[in-house]
């Protein structure tokens, strides 16, 4: 029963509401880059060449979408698991591609913030695994241990309660 | 909410999230002017460099006496038609492609010519293949390698 308290310590939920803070502002940086800048982001993904051309374009107008929209429900501590959830997901997605890239030896921008074709430099390279693999862990972990979150789920938990 | 309650709730806001998401993206992309085709219609031009090793170089002035010198070497990194148009007196002609390394007898060429520079002029566009060229030669080996600001226009001024 250790793990099982190790989970119920409330600190989690101030832990847990300091990195959905943190993921928040970093999605929804990445997501306004991509929302302003749709057709450089629709290159970035060609240039992983893994996805279809037919599929290209769609991934690159929903995705940046479900970014910003899980910041926002990080933000605002609103179905916390649900975002906590789909931030793992795009994550895991993203370093696929991202090792794919590498283990090709390929010498492009990742398309995470900026774009090559906008003439920022955002180049790819194992820090940029080393950086999502700390991005998902935090993910995970408000999955796993936020139980009790800071903000609407909590407000609405305690207003059933009552 | 039992363990398995919170794991289907979970998912199930998930799937939401993405209709609502993608319903959003949608409607957006529909609305702005610069909004992209649902399906490309035509592959994407990409275009990803060889992984080359590339050096650092030093951009000179076209009006630099470091061109002029005596144990300069000087390259002109433009096409054979552009080189044949005009060219710096004195320049040796090393054509760069941008899908294709510098071919290793030119290199050997310039590392074997004793000079104490290597200065490369290239087209001055964007991305200029006179710095391009420069980058990869420094990336191979060769010391003290430059490249003329502006390109083969600049120097022509």
């Amino acid at each position: 029963m250790t793990a099982e308290r190790i989970m119920d310590w409330s600190g989690h939920r101030w832990l847990a509401f300091g990195a959905r803070l943190y993921l928040a502002v970093i999605f929804g940086m990445a997501a306004a880059y991509k929302i302003l800048h749709p057709g450089s982001f629709a290159l970035d993904v060609a240039t992983y060449g893994i996805l279809p051309l037919s599929l290209i374009n769609g991934f690159a107008l929903v995705v940046p979408w479900v970014e910003a929209v899980v910041g926002v429900m990080l933000l605002a501590g609103f179905r916390v698991r649900a975002a906590a959830l789909l931030v793992s997901g795009m994550m895991v997605m993203f370093m696929v591609a991202l090792a794919v890239a590498l283990a090709q030896g390929l010498d492009m921008s990742c398309g995470c913030f900026a774009s090559a074709e906008t003439g920022d430099a955002d180049p790819i390279g194992w820090t940029t695994m080393v950086r999502d693999t700390a991005w998902l862990a935090l993910a995970v972990y408000v999955l796993l241990a936020d139980r009790r979150p800071l903000g609407l789920d909590g407000l609405w938990s305690a207003r059933r309660k009552t | 909410m039992a363990g398995k309650d919170i794991i289907l709730t979970t998912l199930r806001d998930a799937v939401l999230v993405v209709v609502v998401s993608a319903a959003l993206a949608l409607t957006v992309n529909g609305v702005r002017e610069e909004g992209i085709e649902l399906v490309a219609s035509r592959a994407y031009e990409v275009f990803v460099p060889c992984p080359e090793p590339l050096g650092e170089v030093t951009p000179v002035a076209p009006d630099d006496p470091l061109i002029g010198a005596a144990r300069t070497v000087l390259v002109d990194a433009r096409g054979e038609e552009e080189y044949g148009q005009w060219h710096h007196t004195g320049s040796l002609h090393i054509g760069f492609d941008y899908l294709e390394p510098v071919p290793m007898e030119s290199v050997k060429k310039l590392a074997g010519s004793g000079a104490a520079a290597v200065v490369v002029y290239g087209d001055g566009d964007d991305p200029d293949s006179g710095r391009e060229m420069a980058r990869e030669l420094a990336g191979r080996g060769l010391r003290n390698v430059y490249y003329v600001e502006g390109g083969a226009g600049a120097l022509k001024k």
